[in-house]
């Protein structure tokens, strides 16, 4: 937790997140209430498929009054796990005609969810390791400003970054009084090669002030849908470098000669 | 053993800042038959490892990538002047490995398993890009889905999610853990 905390430093976005760090409280060792759970169950060196359910759920109580300050968040997710244990006790003590057969023991949802969060656990471990491997190996990272951006950010900026700003602009836009120039109709292939013109002669595009500057809300809507009309044709690369910044819009050395609709913007 | 084509992979590999595929390579040098090409690159691979050679060419996220061998990692941060890598919280790796195995999966799902909330971890990752949103499920409320990015991969130095944690690798672990206890 502290290395979270640690890393929103170095990284500086402490700003929208910092005051979710309200919750992330230490509780001894434990991230969780299964934690404690597994934890408890192996201190005892219990079989997880036959669990005495009463021994476990005075442990785990008495453990839960130990401690004094529970961040309230965490208390609703250990006392979550307490009402379960509780409610399997008394499922136990009602008596039956037969013995019970294993989908009818009422420990199994216990149980299902102890052995998916286990294997969970030992993967973390592996990949763990793994990370702390891969972390002595350097890669080249530097990239000259403009150059051609990765690939991988070009797949790693969703359809839903894009909307996101798009949206974060409408608001902005919303509060502005602007007029509406009438009987002025923006057409899709006009907004095309207007953006390509634009690209052709700037190099480069900030997505969050071309978009300000568009006149009306029609307008914006038009521009945004070409933009995304022009990723999906390869014919621009939009690469956001972090959630709620800017995008910016670079041509493809590699763009097909057609925008789409089949214009030519030569 | 075609010996330019093995410099030209050493090019087209330095000049690659992510993991370059085969089907890039293929893509550039045109008619080249695999089995020549597989050759070259391995032959590559053989010429680094040596001990007089600080780089090497691994295989990551499904392409080949050149990258400093970890004895040398002090240098470099002595050079870049950073004290240490940061390593994902227990938290966010948790929550990942959960996204990893169970993708594509929903935040309520992933709380479910962990038995504690965890949107502060999924923003962690989605912040590092170790994760992303594909979409939203068809259920109440419309859930946010996630999946696991190339980036993932690479920072694991898996080559694809086959690489991951295997069922028996896992057992065997737990059941060593068993035999330690008792």
């Amino acid at each position: 937790m502290e290395q979270e905390i640690q890393d929103y430093q170095i990284q500086n976005e402490v700003s929208q997140s910092s005051t979710d760090e309200g919750y992330q409280v230490k509780l001894e060792i434990f991230e969780g209430p299964l934690d404690l759970l597994l934890f408890l169950i192996r201190k005892k060196k219990i079989d997880i498929h036959d669990i005495p359910i009463a021994v476990i759920t005075r442990d785990y109580l008495e453990y839960l009054e130990k401690k004094e300050q529970i961040n309230l968040d965490r208390e609703a997710e250990f006392l979550f796990i307490a009402a379960l244990l509780i409610y399997i006790k008394s499922q136990m003590l009602l008596p039956r005609e037969q013995e019970v057969s294993q989908e009818d023991d009422p420990r199994q949802i216990l149980v299902d969810r102890l052995l998916e969060f286990q294997k969970i656990k030992v993967a973390c471990t592996i990949l763990r390791e793994k990370e702390e491997n891969q972390l002595l190996r350097w890669k080249r990272t530097f990239m000259p400003p403009v150059a051609k951006p990765d690939e991988l950010d070009l797949l790693d900026v969703s359809l839903f970054d894009l909307a996101e700003t798009f949206f974060l602009i409408m608001k902005r836009k919303e509060r502005e009084n602007f007029r509406v120039i009438k009987g002025k109709d923006v057409s899709v292939e006009e907004k095309l090669k207007e953006i390509v013109d634009y690209l052709e002669k700037n190099g480069s595009m900030d997505f969050l002030e071309y978009f300000s500057n568009q006149e009306t809300l029609e307008e914006a809507l038009v521009a945004f849908f070409c933009l995304l009309e022009l990723v999906k044709n390869h014919t621009v690369i939009a690469i956001q470098e972090q959630l709620f910044q800017t995008i910016r819009v670079w041509l493809r050395k590699d763009r097909p000669h057609h925008l789409p609709h089949g214009q030519s913007h030569e | 053993m075609n010996e330019q084509l093995k410099a030209i992979l050493e090019v087209l590999i330095f000049i690659s800042q992510e993991p370059l595929t085969l089907e890039k390579i293929k893509e550039v040098l045109g008619e080249v038959p695999d089995e020549e090409l597989k050759a070259a690159l391995q032959a590559l691979q053989e010429d680094y490892a040596s001990d007089s050679r600080g780089i090497q060419v691994i295989q990551t996220a499904g392409g080949y990538l050149f990258t400093t061998k970890p004895e040398h990692d002090q240098w470099v941060r002595r050079l870049l002047q950073i004290e240490k890598k940061t390593k994902l919280s227990s938290a966010a790796l948790e929550t990942l490995s959960i996204i990893a195995y169970h993708q594509p999966i929903t935040q309520a799902e992933i709380s479910a398993i962990r038995g504690v909330d965890s949107t502060y971890s999924l923003k962690t990752l989605l912040q590092k890009k170790l994760i992303k949103i594909v979409g939203r499920k068809k259920a109440p409320g419309n859930p946010l889905v996630y999946r696991t990015t190339e980036r993932f991969l690479q920072y694991f130095g898996l080559n694809s999610l086959d690489d991951l944690p295997k069922e028996e690798e896992i057992a065997k672990i737990l059941e060593e853990e068993k035999q330690s206890i008792s």
